[in-house]
């Protein structure tokens, strides 16, 4: 449609180029103007690159049983020059299972993300925008999740269904996206108020082309910044799941470490570069999901906004 | 209603728009279901070409009557016919047929342009929803750009809507509503949003289009000023209803009713030798949801007598083509 | 009649000093005077307002002139101190009601929070207080015991002037007291103001964009344009011989109930950025009657009579020029050819 659009009308045929700026440029702008949210986003930006160049960055396989020159197995080494956060009392690179770690992580984040944003924009949306009894069928669906208690039900969920990744993405899809829902929800009810929309049905546009060319756009940064809060949350779901022993222990992951580690007892041998770097990445990440809440707040509610 | 000389080109006949109100916990109990008559029994018909001006305070129910005329709400009661056509009635096509014919002009044109669109496509919208070829678009554009006096069409189309100021919005936003060459004009508070020194162009243009493109317009406003300067002729709402209804000077010269006569009364002037004497009206709008019996106006009216509470009084011509809904023209 | 209040060159910054909302204002009210502060949108009416009461959003200062309010500069005064005589030097009474008045506390108890905490008056004296304000702005004493929500739009502003009132300041500042009410309502409001003037003597400024509402309810009128005062004089010599172009152009703009057919002459152009206001006068690229000293040099204030001065180079001419601007003719393409 832009094209024929920008063909039939030479007089504005620049303008595809610079259409959809508003929001998304309020989105950059924030950016650049809250140090937390850059900070945020620069945090999931370097993991993104380590997770994808992971398989270069390792030194060793993780899961390869090392040994020492001598023959023996190099077992709960301390960090060194050839292993820089020492090895396992299994003699595995520690180093390199903290980036291979990354991998799981990150499909698990991201798939959330989008599974998250997804399901609570077309929620919000449809609820939003046409109300009565739509709005109130998905938002009582809404408050029932929103009951549903957030570690047991992965748990269950993990335990029917096996503890593979996408069963974990999906338990995490299925907790977060009303969050979202709500949110989005909501800001369509704003948006429907305004004149824009109603100027849009009085020339002539149908529902469907007025939810989708005129209300959704709107609403596109927030879909975003909710699924940026889910990568921090999945992660940290996978890692307790795997903690806890309900994970798949046959991947490596940040939380797998820390089960393996607790398992062996490697507090008591004083082993901390083996634990706490996974732990510290875990905690990055969903630092970087709060920081990045955090810059947008005033996006989420622009009272905050308008009183500075 | 007296016979029409010529097919009024909108018509609506015992309008009425009642809302369900929020009810107390007594109302619950009791079993009540208090409605608010935003529109209650409304009668009017626009000749083709004329300019009408409808005058009342907030919760009068003029831009319930307004958003009823472009079908942008449906009546709880009533008929309207525009053309001739009953728009209760008009199946798909008809109804976008019916909004290339009849258009809006936007209270806050802020508000009005979705501020993610470049006023090209804001202009454009209208076009390719109601299915002008695309060939035509440019030159429509171009068209109604000229008509509200905006400058260099290839430069405005680029610009997006933070890029203009509150007239020269307003004057997309009247450029929109052109762009289907419609023959029917509502106009919402088009000033009230403006600064005193942009609103006399809007105003001069509304007249301009009024007299060059022989537009049907209905003009909704709380200030008389507005409807003195833009409309022929001017109707005043109250609680719903239409109250008097006549050629604008002469309802602003000779107030039939005592409502129109205080709200004439109420409006500053600026000069500072001017009445200052107290109005003719006391106590406060009353509720829509609540409504005395008779006349509406009667618990503020000055002249109300027992005939007043016992009958509600109909609209009658007291003068050729001046009507007002009171009982003191019968009495 | 004596000067209560003389601002003289004040100017408040925003952003760090790029910006100036008010760039050397000049007025005066005097003691039992109303004074009508009119102006556009972003002319800087509200911002001189708020300096005055101490009460500028983050980020903004006064950064030269001085008010003397009674004999006391206020610019002198730390902003904590000026806040610390509002309801006593100062008062204030917004645009809408609610943001003066607390929705959760009945209208008895806001007006013994201000009249025992900041008036040292004990609870008795505060309640027969109380009743002589509702009183005297037209409320029924008993009203005393709602809620701000059970008050209509009107009565609920007439509140709000009674909570300005209620320890007797010698200046009360309203800032579009009427704008956001229905016509009749609006003129209850007025005459409010009005009998507060005549029986009581109240000094007030009343912010407004309402030419109309000035010319109803004030005695004197300043006009600003760009963030400073253009004109200033009595209500009538103002409105009806206006010597500044702008005003001029104001009252020509301005529908008139009464008077006919007269063709609206609107100024053509819009206010200049405040980030970077033209030198000379700020009003000259939309004047008609610009000369080349006008983009040079910033006007002076020149008077017309003893007590009304326009800050126009051409004021000597304002007779001669007061018929050309009553011709749309004269404003068209004013600013395009400037810009």
């Amino acid at each position: 449609m832009d094209v024929a659009e920008a063909r039939a009308a030479p007089a504005v045929a620049a303008l595809p180029i610079r259409r959809r700026r508003g929001a998304w440029a309020a989105f950059a702008r924030h950016l650049l103007r809250d140090p937390y949210a850059l900070i945020g986003i620069s945090i999931y930006a370097i993991f993104v690159v380590v997770g994808l160049t992971a398989p270069w960055l390792a030194p060793y396989d993780p899961m390869e049983i090392l040994f020492t020159a001598d023959g023996g197995l190099a077992a709960s080494l301390p960090p060194s020059a050839d292993h820089w956060l020492g090895t396992t009392n299994l003699g595995r690179d520690i180093v390199s299972q903290l980036v291979m770690g990354t991998q799981p992580s990150l499909i698990v984040g991201l798939s959330a993300a989008v599974a998250v944003a997804s399901i609570g924009t077309v929620v919000g949306l449809l609820a939003g925008y046409f109300g009565g009894a739509v709005d109130q069928v998905l938002m009582r669906v809404t408050d029932i999740v929103l009951g549903l208690p957030f570690l047991p039900f992965v748990i269950v969920v993990t335990a029917l269904l096996g503890p593979e990744l996408q069963n974990i993405v999906f338990a995490v899809a299925v907790l977060l996206w009303p969050n979202a829902a709500r949110v989005i929800r909501s800001q369509v009810l704003t948006l429907s108020q305004r004149q824009f929309v109603e100027a849009a049905r009085v020339t002539g546009a149908g529902e469907w082309r007025i939810l989708f060319v005129h209300v959704a756009p709107s609403v596109l940064p927030f879909s975003a910044l909710y699924g940026a809060f889910a990568v921090g949350w999945a992660i940290l779901t996978q890692a307790s799941i795997a903690f806890l022993g309900f994970g798949d222990s046959s991947a490596i992951s940040w939380g797998t470490m820390l089960q393996d580690a607790y398992a062996s007892q490697a507090l008591d041998r004083g082993q901390y570069f083996w634990f706490l770097p996974a732990g510290f990445c875990i905690v990055l990440v969903v630092l970087a999901g709060f920081l990045v809440s955090r810059g947008y707040e005033d996006l989420l509610f622009p009272k905050l906004r308008d009183d500075t | 209603m007296s016979a029409a000389p010529e097919q009024p080109l909108v018509a609506a006949y015992g309008l009425a728009k009642h809302y369900p109100v929020g009810r107390s916990l007594r109302q619950v109990l009791r079993g009540e279901r208090p409605i608010l008559r935003a529109v209650d029994g409304v009668d009017l018909a626009l000749r083709p070409g004329e300019s009408v001006g409808l005058v009342g305070e907030s919760g009068s129910g003029k831009t319930t009557i307004g958003r009823l005329l472009l079908k942008l709400t449906e009546p709880s009661a009533g008929q309207i016919a525009f053309a001739g056509e009953d728009l209760g009635r008009l199946d798909r096509r008809a109804t976008l047929r019916f909004r290339q014919r009849a258009q809006l002009v936007f209270q806050n044109p802020f508000d009005a342009l979705n501020p993610r669109f470049s006023i090209g496509r804001a202009l454009a919208e209208p076009l390719s929803n109601t299915g002008v070829p695309r060939a035509e678009h440019e030159a429509r554009m171009a068209e109604s750009l000229r008509r509200v006096h905006l400058g260099d069409p290839a430069q405005v189309l680029e610009r997006m809507p933070h890029q203009l100021s509150g007239g020269q919005l307003q004057r997309v936003v009247l450029a929109r509503a052109l762009v289907l060459r419609p023959r029917f004009l509502v106009a919402d508070e088009p000033v009230s949003m403006l600064d005193v020194s942009v609103r006399a162009g809007i105003l001069n243009l509304l007249r301009e289009l009024r007299d060059t493109l022989g537009l049907t317009t209905l003009a909704i406003s709380h200030d008389l000023t507005l409807v003195r300067y833009v409309c022929e002729r001017t109707l005043v709402m109250y609680l719903g209803k239409v109250v008097e209804d006549g050629p604008t000077a002469q309802v602003i010269a000779r107030p039939a009713h005592p409502y129109t006569r205080a709200l004439i009364r109420a409006v500053p002037r600026p000069h500072v030798d001017q009445p200052r004497d107290a109005l003719p009206l006391h106590g406060a709008l009353g509720d829509a949801a609540n409504l005395a019996s008779g006349c509406r106006l009667r618990n503020r009216c000055p002249h109300a007598f027992d005939r007043c509470a016992a009958e509600t009084p109909a609209l009658i011509e007291i003068a050729p083509s001046h009507r007002a809904a009171c009982h003191l023209h019968t009495a | 009649m004596t000067e209560l209040l003389a601002v003289r060159d004040l100017a408040v910054a925003y952003a760090n000093g790029a910006v100036h909302a008010v760039d050397g204002a000049n007025l005066s009210v005097r003691r039992g005077g109303m004074l009508g502060l009119v102006g556009e949108s972003g002319c800087g009416k509200t911002t001189l307002a708020r300096a005055l009461m101490g009460v500028l959003p983050g980020g903004a200062r006064i950064t030269r002139g001085e008010a003397r309010l009674d004999g006391t500069d206020l610019v002198a005064l730390s902003p904590a101190a000026r806040r610390a005589r509002l309801w006593r030097d100062l008062a204030f009474v917004p645009q809408t009601a609610m943001s003066a008045l607390d929705p959760v506390y009945r209208l008895r108890d806001q007006m013994r929070e201000v009249l025992c905490d900041r008036g040292g008056l004990s609870r008795t004296a505060a309640d027969a207080r109380a009743v002589e304000l509702f009183e005297a702005v037209g409320l029924h004493p008993s009203r005393l015991a709602d809620y701000p929500h059970q008050f209509s739009g009107g009565m609920r502003q007439r509140a709000a002037i009674a909570l300005a009132l209620a320890l007797k300041p010698k200046l009360v500042i309203a800032d579009e007291p009427v704008t956001a009410l229905d016509v009749i309502v609006q003129r209850q409001v007025l005459d409010t103001f009005r009998s507060l003037s005549t029986d009581l003597g109240l000094s007030a400024i009343i912010v407004t964009h309402d030419i109309s509402v000035v010319a109803y309810l004030c005695d004197q009128v300043a006009v600003m344009y760009a963030g400073r005062v253009v004109e200033h004089g009595p209500a009538n010599a103002v409105l009806e011989q206006p010597s500044h172009p702008y005003t001029m152009g104001l009252m020509n703009a301005f529908p008139d109930l009464e008077s006919d057919e007269a063709v609206l002459a609107p100024i053509e152009g819009s206010p200049p950025p405040l980030s970077d206001p033209p030198p000379g006068c700020r009003f000259a690229p939309r004047c008609p009657f610009a000369e080349a000293v006008c983009t040079r040099e910033v006007p002076p204030a020149v008077a017309v009579t003893p007590d009304h001065w326009a800050a126009c180079h051409r004021t000597p001419e304002a007779a001669a020029l007061r018929p050309r601007a009553r011709d749309p003719l004269t404003w068209r393409g004013v600013a395009e050819a400037t810009a």
